[in-house]
């Protein structure tokens, strides 16, 4: 692959970082599944102020991460920030220690840790899908 | 201290302190600042003042110099911490009583404030800075338009004085990146209507140590003494490259122009 259609790649998954990272954060605001849009709501219950909604409330996040549609979502953004936040390593390291051996080590370990931090999020991803551990 | 007054110039206006980096990789000496008094004459350089102390306070210090016109870009060193041609440099313009004077950066030193350039020239060669056409021995001239020309007229007046890498930040981290120099040049040649080696100085300009390394500080086109910008033939070397990707660049070559008989009547 040549290093423009790398690039290129690079500056896209940058911008689409930037538009599913929104969509990543609307979700405990605007987009959330719940009628009060605020982190948490709570209530007196006996006289006790106690937890009771909310866009961060277990039962919410649950249902969203139970969606197939925001599982999809998150995974996407899974996918763009993996290659960009490893792609910018290896470009960085390359630069810091250059030479054809060093690039080779540098390029292959990127590319394990990436595998392991995609292999290991896609997992975490499919397991809340399927309601948690 | 004896004054000694330079032929050519005005009066002397003022002393001057000139604080030179010295360093002698032979004598395994560590790099050290030695300090050298000058009296300054209207329309001194600062080549004209490292002359100076050259010739009458210390015979052992070296640069590099040749045209004293800013044509050859031989002098380039670091005037109080930028880059300037010394032959350029006009010690009363810079408004100061000390002047820091080091070799260029990015670079290993041949002695004192002169640089081995190999690097610059090797890179300059890694993207053919010719046009490259099929034909072996053309017999006529390409034919060329001025508008044609315009397109990258500002790229030739690189005079490889090696400024803009040493003022590059990405050259002082990855020794192996091309550089701007060496970019823009790569950018003249492909969009010159008469070349054809648009694939063939791909490899380079588009690898791993190539156009994309660049981290757009601009500071080379801040220190070029011709007023070359080699940032912007690195965008627009960078342009070229993602156009690429969806449509391949394709570079028809200019014909050429009709048989000149020379002087002997001989074509």
């Amino acid at each position: 692959m040549r290093e423009s259609q790398i690039m290129f790649i690079q500056y896209m998954t940058g911008l689409l970082i930037l538009v599913f990272g929104s969509f990543h954060f609307l979700l405990i605001s605007a987009l959330a599944p719940t009628t009060d849009k605020v982190l948490y709501s709570y209530t007196y219950l006996n006289g006790i102020r106690t937890l009771a909604g909310g866009t961060l409330y277990y039962s919410t996040v649950k249902a969203v991460y139970t969606s197939l549609m925001w599982g999809s979502v998150f995974e996407l953004l899974l996918t763009f920030l993996v290659f960009h936040i490893f792609n910018g390593f290896r470009v960085i390291l390359s630069e810091q220690f250059p030479g054809s051996k060093a690039e080779k080590i540098i390029t292959y370990s990127v590319l394990i840790a990436a595998m392991i931090v995609f292999i290991w999020g896609s997992r975490t991803i499919v397991l809340m899908l399927n309601g948690g551990l | 201290m004896q004054e000694i007054a330079l032929k050519g110039f005005g009066e002397v206006v003022k002393t001057v302190t000139f604080r030179v980096k010295r360093y002698s990789p032979e004598n395994a000496d560590m790099p050290r600042y030695m300090e050298y008094k000058v009296p300054v004459q209207r329309g001194m350089t600062i080549l004209d003042g490292i002359l100076y102390i050259k010739e009458h306070l210390d015979h052992s210090l070296s640069a590099r110099y040749s045209c004293r016109m800013g044509i050859c870009g031989s002098c380039g060193m670091i005037i109080n911490g930028k880059e300037k041609l010394a032959c350029q440099t006009q010690i009363l313009e810079l408004g100061k009583d000390l002047i820091k004077v080091d070799p260029m950066g990015n670079y290993e030193i041949v002695k004192d404030l002169v640089p081995d350039l190999s690097k610059l020239f090797r890179n300059h060669q890694k993207v053919k800075p010719y046009v490259l056409r099929e034909e072996e021995s053309p017999t006529s001239e390409y034919l060329q338009t001025p508008e044609q020309r315009e397109e990258y007229a500002m790229f030739t007046d690189c005079i490889l004085c090696g400024m803009c890498l040493s003022a590059c930040p990405t050259n002082a981290a990855d020794e192996l990146y091309l550089g701007p120099q060496a970019l823009a040049q790569g950018f003249r040649y492909i969009s010159d209507n008469r070349d054809l080696g648009f694939e063939e100085r791909l490899n380079v300009l588009d690898s791993k140590h190539g156009v994309w390394r660049c981290h757009f500080s601009g500071a080379c086109s801040e220190v070029c003494p011709k007023g070359v910008d080699p940032a912007l033939g690195i965008q627009l070397l960078r342009q070229l490259l993602t156009e690429n990707i969806f449509v391949k660049h394709k570079q028809k070559g200019t014909t050429r122009g009709p048989e000149r008989k020379s002087a002997s009547g001989v074509s």
